[in-house]
């Protein structure tokens, strides 16, 4: 078959480049969306070698031509069509996305830890306030109430590899249930306790261990508490096992096998052959750092001011706590001021960033970060911010190398371990002149430094357009993805309080708990329907989707009462312009519910109609995604 | 063909809810169902063109089936207005 003429057949009877909107192809279909049908040869179209059937639906003009061949009809269309210059930038764009491994691998920390965030800070909060509390008020720890406190503040630092291992599996594309399970794998009861090793080995105690393939050689069994890194990897792993098998093993058997065999392997490799490896380097690391402070004039404070958040991020900072007690059985707490610096200038260093970005998301992301940071909880500033963007992170390493040599200078040293930054002054009551002086000087180096150096990129400012620049609602409207309509939380279909909508009666789609008053287009569109009652909206898309957005439950009985139209039938729309206002007070006195319905009407043309935003959402925020059904 | 009229008694008429249902109804028939009121008509399959009609309570509207099935459909059309519109 001559693919080029088949595609100027067919253009050919278009009416002409300016009559096309859009092309697109599937396994078996060109899809074709035209400014005018009538403008197109349909007859023409049916007798042309090698499409095999046409027809319109949804709006979309559909030539069924064939598998394996459609893409190339597809290839020499856009050719023809001159439609190529649009798909080639795309393309370029999709390679400047591409990155080498280790900004993915940065990235991937990012989008696994972030998720987690609002656990770790508060918990990180808690403890800042918690152990500098315990400092200030002696006895604070005998009180039933410190000890219910100080619960609640660790909870998720001793469970950080179960969560981390949740959102791991979520990015990485697997059950995230077998990932909550090596979460929970990795530091189970019957380990012991990672934060307990050092003070057992110190006090001569033995940590138990086990002997493993088939007797080669003995784990130690030790738990993961504190670990991000192992976690990650592990889960990794396992999200690839468990795709892997989905893949190869009989649909039948898939629940008996896969679970269960991802389960083993992974489990079994990570306590066997990263941990031993994982402890490994820990020892050498502790052993490291151990030389590294020895190193005179101050050089050795300020490596290690370097080198301290890097070992955060692998986890290992727990082990320190046998150094710093090791310090005070024999004097002060050198290490203490070192640790002090580090921490605060990555909080200071993610302060920077918080009043730097334009991107209003981010902001509230770095600002209670960087607070906890300054209480000495750093990991929601490390991985939520700092390593995201790698400047920050750098310019809270300088930072903590000058602290550090300030430290060193004063010969700062502290009387318990445990507490750094703002906190550090209870257990530096000998030196609050020199300790205050080594924070300011760290804060002010890493934040001018990170002022400095962080640059904003392009797609952190663009990521959400209407949050950046409310006054302009554009969106550029990607097809088959519908924009919320308003703000407020979303909930799924089957919880809207409506049988009718919750059983995908009218559609599928989700439910909107408004917190707002106002309802925006959620793509760019046409008005289909305009209830005369003004509680409900239908819009249909260029590509052909249709959606209804019904304000409020059973509120058509309020007969317009509380509602303002602000849009016509047969009205051209842009995403993000207002089509309707209503009062929620109106509803509610009415003792109606007002969850608003988001429903593609036309589901049945679509494969799935997905439901991508949970939780919170926002004016024009991407709400569902429904991807074309293409039968083959 | 068969064609019949029917006076909408619902005080709300077809809105969202029942529209719905109509459309699902409609659906498990062969043959294409037209709803006409005033000049305008619709697919029964077609939710949003139906709650275009902006069919009231006391609007008439006319009802057409064409095809293999129409008896059956007609006949579980009129029941459904009938029990719900």
């Amino acid at each position: 078959m001559d693919y080029r003429k088949c595609a100027q057949d067919i253009y050919d009877k278009l009416g002409g480049r300016e009559n096309l909107v859009s092309a697109a192809h599937c396994a078996t279909r060109l899809r074709l969306v035209t400014v005018d049908n009538s403008k197109i040869d349909l007859k023409g179209l049916e007798d042309t070698e090698g499409v095999k059937g046409v027809f319109q639906s949804n709006g979309q003009l559909q030539l069924i031509i064939g598998t394996g061949t459609v893409n190339k009809v597809y290839d020499e269309f856009l050719s023809i069509s001159g439609m190529t210059a649009a798909t080639k930038d795309e393309v370029k764009a999709a390679a400047a996305a591409k990155q080498n491994i280790l900004q993915r691998m940065v990235k991937a920390l990012g989008d696994v830890f972030v998720p987690i965030l609002p656990a770790i800070v508060a918990s990180g909060l808690l403890m800042g306030i918690l152990e500098g509390l315990s400092n200030a008020i002696p006895g604070l720890t005998e009180s039933g109430t410190y000890t219910i406190f100080h619960m609640f503040s660790n909870a998720a630092f001793v469970f950080l590899p179960i969560l981390v291992a949740v959102s791991a599996a979520r990015v990485f594309g697997g059950n995230i249930f077998l990932g909550a399970v090596m979460g929970m794998i990795m530091i189970h009861s019957d380990l012991v306790n990672a934060w307990n090793v050092a003070s057992m080995t110190a006090a001569g105690q033995t940590i138990p261990t086990a002997d493993v393939w088939f007797g080669l050689f003995d784990i130690q069994l030790t738990g993961y508490q504190g670990h991000v890194i192992p976690v990650i990897i592990a889960v990794w792993l396992m999200c690839q096992i468990e795709k892997w098998l989905h893949k190869h093993v009989p649909e039948m058997i898939d629940l008996f096998v896969t679970p269960l065999t991802t389960v083993c392997v992974t489990g079994y490799l990570t306590l066997t052959i990263f941990g031993p490896i994982f402890s490994t380097l820990e020892t050498w690391v502790l052993n490291g750092v151990q030389v590294l402070i020895t190193i005179p004039f101050g050089i050795g404070a300020a490596l290690m001011g370097i080198v301290y958040p890097l070992t955060v991020v692998c986890g290992i900072h727990h082990m320190y706590n046998v150094i710093e007690a090791g310090m005070l059985s024999s004097g002060l707490n050198t290490w203490m001021p070192i640790a002090s610096a580090a921490n605060f200038a990555q909080g200071a260093a993610c302060l920077a960033v918080a009043l730097k970005t334009r991107n209003r998301k981010f902001k509230s992301l770095a600002l209670p970060s960087a607070l906890s940071g300054f209480l000495g909880i750093t990991e929601p500033a490390i991985f939520g911010v700092n390593l995201r963007f790698v400047t920050p992170l750098i310019a809270g390493m300088v930072g903590a190398a000058a602290g550090s040599v300030v430290a060193y200078i004063f010969g700062i040293g502290a009387t318990a371990y445990g507490v750094t930054g703002l906190f550090g002054f209870l257990t530096t009551t000998g030196y609050t002149v020199p300790y205050l002086i080594e924070l300011v000087v760290t804060f002010v180096v890493a934040f001018a430094v990170c002022w400095v150096l962080y640059r904003e990129k392009e797609e952190e400012t663009e990521q959400e357009p209407k949050e950046a620049q409310p006054e302009q609602p554009a969106v550029t409207c990607v097809p088959g993805v519908v924009y919320a309509p308003l703000s407020g939380t979303v909930i799924p279909m089957e919880e809207i309080p409506d049988p009718t909508f919750a059983a995908g009666v009218l559609g599928m789609g989700c439910g909107i708990v408004p917190d707002g008053s106002e309802v925006v287009a959620p793509f760019d569109g046409t008005i289909s329907t305009a209830a005369g009652t003004g509680h409900a909206i239908g819009i249909s898309s260029p590509d052909g989707m249709e959606l209804l957005i019904h304000v409020g439950i059973d509120t058509v009985s309020l007969d317009g009462k509380g509602f303002q139209l602000l849009c016509a039938e047969g009205d051209t729309v842009k995403a993000g312009q207002t089509l309707m206002r209503f009062d929620p007070d109106v509803i509610t006195k009415a003792g109606l519910s007002t969850t608003t319905a988001v429903m593609v009407t036309n589901a049945e043309d679509y494969e799935t109609v997905q439901l991508v935003k949970t939780g919170a959402v926002r004016p024009l925020e991407q709400l569902l995604e429904a991807k074309v059904q293409c039968p083959v | 063909m068969k064609q019949f009229t029917y006076v909408i008694t619902d005080p709300v008429g077809i809105h969202a809810r029942p529209a719905g249902l109509l459309v699902r109804t409609a659906k498990a028939y062969e043959s294409e169902i037209l709803f006409e009121k005033d000049g305008k008509s619709a697919g029964a399959t077609k939710l949003m063109a139906l709650m275009g009609l902006g069919v009231r309570c006391g609007d008439t509207v006319t009802v057409t089936v064409t095809g293999s099935d129409e008896e059956k459909a007609s006949a579980g059309i009129e029941q459904f207005l009938k029990d719900n519109l």
